[in-house]
């Protein structure tokens, strides 16, 4: 769409500058006057030099009084240039058949002109079919009757146009005929008896015909200076070509597709209005422009619009649309079209709308839009030039255009981060309460739980250090999670391990994982506990106990023993869904028993510094995949404090996998483990 | 001539920007004359056809711009228009000293016309400015009538309308009367100038 306004705004930009320049393709003798003076003469002038040609509208003048009279007054009041364009495409043609190159929109239309109107064409032809498809079951008597009017019409017309007659009084006669046409079928004996929707129809018709058919002799006749006027307001237009709908104070936004979209089909409309030729169709294009504004401004501003409105839209619409021969089509529909048309009906209010607008435009001045007088002048005289995304995509630029498009995206782009910004502070807020709600749910849990446990867990200790720090143990496995500085984790750690030492056959399955699964160290800490009680129960029953009560997610109805920690475990499964890439690779949790011993160290370390980090980055790219290869190693040394807790639900969702993974392979030492973690496992990445 | 109206009338509606005259419209076509617009997406060009005294009659109803900068040429919109509305709003002082200059727009423009004064808006007692008993004085001056409307409430919009209707069906009465009577004279008139020529060619 833009395009092809832009294409037709170029052609008819193209047709006027093609009047302006001389053809080239003349002999020498053709360009002399044709008086013989010695002068040269011009095709505008009839072949004369100015001189001769003014002795022969003397002449002229003197043997039509009348229209010669009307003629000197214009030609007086004309400049150069002017005259020449007025006089242009007729005389051309008759005395230097070399200038009739169609040069000129008009010189197109000539044929018609000044040859006969009864053959060639086209337009009148279409009508003609249309008359007899939908008049066609009408009497041939009375179809005679319609075309004895038109053809009286025509030639009434006719003779006065050859005769020079001012184009007031063809007016006259015209709007007079259309009188008498409309009375005579209101009242002729073969009329009468029509419906009065046809009688509508034939009136509307025989406008139409007749219209067509005089439209090269009426439309911008040679008589006045309709052209020059077109020129002007053209130009106008263009010095005008800076104002944008702000300046109007009208609620057009530039930058909207679909606005923009509906402006571009009000404005092809308005282009089409040249494009016909019967007053009453350039009418039905002016209505179909500005009921596409009215879409406009009910688009612009969601809901029904008002003239305060309307008007400054249109203007703006005209503005943009700069449409060829404005001022001829507005002179030529207010002359030929029905009086009564143009003051009632809706195509009467629109048309009186276009009217004002170009008015308007015609007397624009700094206090009209609200500005101040220099800068008025200066955006006249193109001191200032300010470029907008209307004109970026009316002016060839199409860089220009995609430009805005893009700064509009990008704008658009940076508030969408900044909603995700600002979501993932609150995520952050969030994890940081559910953090302390958490921490203080376990602290009263761990006020609970010691007398619980204490009394199972002293008599299977398998040595005072375990029966110190035992009481906390399911306590502050969870604790750890959070506070993993705490010494009561290490102690349970060691715990775990030194359990893990007791078995040969698990200590050699735990130094096997070492290397990859350094990433979950810590909750490898907690399931690291579970393959224990399954495969090994019988070598340590009170722990045993302790992992149920964490690990037991999935089978938690089976140990009624743990019964009363079951909403800690429910928490702790809820938690991972914000780091839910990592609790979803499933290969980490694959090797979980080692880890244990080189998280803790790690953690005590760098626990404290690095755990910021942690949380920001899962929280402003959660879903980039990428993010967890690449903090692979980072993680493998400072295991995340929320980690775990991801893991821990993959772990409860996979849990059925878990028993299969970690046996028979390596046989480093749970002491070497300890040191190689970080190293191994960069090795490996 | 079988047309769904007696007459046809073409209204205007004037005043200020932001006076309200595009609601006065809209409520007073579309409250009792359900979807006949002629565009259903615009609201400023409205018909509505009316009943009073047994006639049909068919208003066209034109919307103008108030805009102070748009006043010079709105001068297009008066061709034809038999009657024209005037509004204010009771609750904006100046659109009221305002209508003086639309008055004489109209006096400017036309040379019969069919006025009322419409003090729209008067629906919030505690903001309105302009006092009932100042417009209707300034009303008499004018020999206009004054109606106080509010398209909010849909009170006396109506009214209104049928007002100015009425007295457009009159003064067409009497011109039509008027008529009557003066080409009665014209016959004459012609009939000697004929006379005359026909003495002349002879």
């Amino acid at each position: 769409m833009p395009m092809c306004v832009l294409n037709l705004q170029r052609s008819y930009k193209y047709m006027m500058y093609a009047t302006k320049q001389p053809s080239l393709r003349i002999n020498q003798a053709d360009l002399k006057c044709k008086n013989g003076c010695g002068f040269y003469g011009n095709a505008d002038w009839n072949g004369y030099c100015s001189k001769c040609y003014r002795d022969h509208l003397g002449f002229e003048k003197q043997k039509k009084q009348g229209q010669a009279q009307l003629e000197k007054q214009k030609s007086n009041a004309f400049t150069k240039f002017e005259e020449k364009k007025k006089h242009q495409s007729d005389k051309k043609s008759k005395f230097l058949p070399l200038f009739r190159k169609p040069s000129n929109l008009k010189e197109l239309e000539k044929p018609h002109r000044n040859s006969d109107l009864k053959h060639s064409n086209p337009d009148a032809d279409k009508l003609m079919a249309e008359f007899m498809l939908t008049f066609g079951q009408l009497s041939e008597s009375l179809r005679h009757d319609f075309f004895k009017y038109i053809q009286v019409f025509i030639k009434r017309i006719q003779t006065d146009i050859n005769m020079n007659k001012p184009i007031e009084d063809v007016t006259e006669v015209a709007q007079k005929y259309y009188n008498t046409f409309n009375n005579g079928l209101n009242t002729s004996s073969t009329f009468k008896d029509l419906p009065s929707d046809v009688r509508d129809q034939l009136l509307d018709f025989f406008e139409k015909y007749v219209m067509t058919i005089l439209f090269s002799s009426l439309f911008c006749p040679n008589s006045t200076n309709d052209e020059e006027k077109d020129l002007i307001i053209q130009e106008r237009i263009r010095k005008l070509s800076w104002v944008n709908a702000h300046h109007l104070d009208c609620c057009i936004s530039e930058t909207s597709i679909e606005v923009r979209d509906l402006v571009y089909t009000a404005i092809t409309d308005l282009l089409g209005m040249d494009s016909v030729k019967a007053p009453l169709d350039k009418l039905n294009c002016v209505v179909k422009c500005c009921r596409s504004v009215m879409e406009v401004l009910q688009h612009c501003q969601g809901g029904p619009a008002s003239a305060d409105e309307f008007l400054p839209a249109l203007i703006f619409v005209v503005l943009k649309a700069n449409p060829a021969r404005l001022k001829s089509n507005i002179l030529y529909v207010t002359r030929f079209c029905n009086d009564s048309r143009l003051m009632q009906g809706e195509a009467g209010y629109y048309f009186t709308n276009l009217c004002c607008a170009v008015s308007f435009i015609e007397n624009l001045t700094a206090k009209s839009l609200n500005m101040a007088e220099e800068e008025f002048d200066a955006y006249m005289s193109g001191q200032i030039t300010c470029v907008s995304a209307w004109e970026s995509a009316l002016v060839a630029c199409e860089g220009m255009h995609q430009l805005r498009e893009n700064l509009n995206i990008l704008k658009d782009l940076s508030q969408r981060t900044t909603i995700v910004q600002e979501g993932s502070k609150m995520l952050r807020e969030d994890i940081e309460k559910f953090k302390n709600e958490l921490n203080e749910t376990v602290s009263v849990v761990m006020e609970r739980t010691p007398l619980v446990i204490k009394p199972r867990k002293s008599p299977i200790s398998l040595n005072p250090h375990h029966e110190q720090s035992g009481g906390a143990t399911d306590v502050s496995l969870r604790k750890h999670d959070f506070d993993q500085s705490e010494p009561e984790n290490l102690n349970f750690y060691h715990q775990n391990l030194e359990i893990g030492h007791l078995n040969d056959y698990t200590k050699e399955n735990l130094q096997l994982d070492i290397t990859p699964c350094t990433l979950i160290a810590e909750n490898a800490s907690t399931i690291s506990v579970e393959p224990t009680p399954e495969d090994h129960s019988h070598n340590s029953f009170g722990l045993s106990k302790i992992n149920y009560d964490i690990d037991f997610s999935d089978f938690s109805g089976e140990n009624s023993m743990v019964e009363d920690l079951t909403p800690e475990r429910i928490s702790l499964n809820v938690t991972p869904d914000p780091f839910g890439p990592l609790g979803t690779s499933s290969a980490i949790f694959q090797e979980p028993l080692v880890p244990l011993n080189t998280s803790l160290n790690v953690q005590e370390k760098t626990d404290s510094a690095k755990s910021k980090q942690q949380y920001v980055l899962p929280l402003v790219e959660k879903l980039e995949t990428t993010l967890l290869d690449e903090d692979e190693t980072d993680i493998q040394n400072l295991p995340s404090p929320m980690k775990p807790m991801s893991s821990y639900s993959g772990f409860s969702k996979q849990g059925l996998q878990i028993p299969s993974i970690p046996c028979n392979t390596g046989d480093i030492s749970y002491l070497n483990a300890h040191s190689n973690a970080s190293t191994s496992s960069k090795d490996d990445s | 001539m079988a047309r769904d109206y007696d007459h046809l009338f073409k209204l205007l509606i004037i005043g200020d920007s932001g006076v309200g005259k595009s609601s006065l419209l809209l409520r007073f076509a579309d409250n009792t004359f359900t979807g006949n617009y002629i565009t259903t997406i615009g609201v400023d060009f409205k018909i509505k056809t009316i009943n009073i005294d047994g006639l049909k009659v068919k208003l066209q109803i034109w919307d103008t711009a108030g805009q102070e900068r748009f006043r010079t040429i709105t001068s297009t919109y008066y061709r034809g228009t038999h009657g024209v509305i005037v509004v204010y709003d009771v609750t904006n002082g100046e659109s009221f000293a305002n209508v003086k200059r639309w008055l004489h727009e109209i006096d400017q423009h036309c040379d019969v016309v069919n006025r009322v004064l419409v003090g729209n808006k008067n629906d919030t007692p505690e903001r309105k400015v302009v006092l009932t008993e100042d417009a209707q004085r300034f009303a008499d001056t004018m020999n206009i009538q004054l109606f106080e409307t509010s398209a909010k409430d849909n009170m006396y919009v109506e009214e209104m309308f049928l007002a100015i209707t009425r007295l457009v069906l009159r003064s067409k009465k009497e011109m039509r009367e008027r008529q009557n009577f003066t080409q009665g004279d014209t016959v004459n008139l012609r009939k000697g100038n004929k006379q005359g020529k026909k003495k002349n060619c002879c």
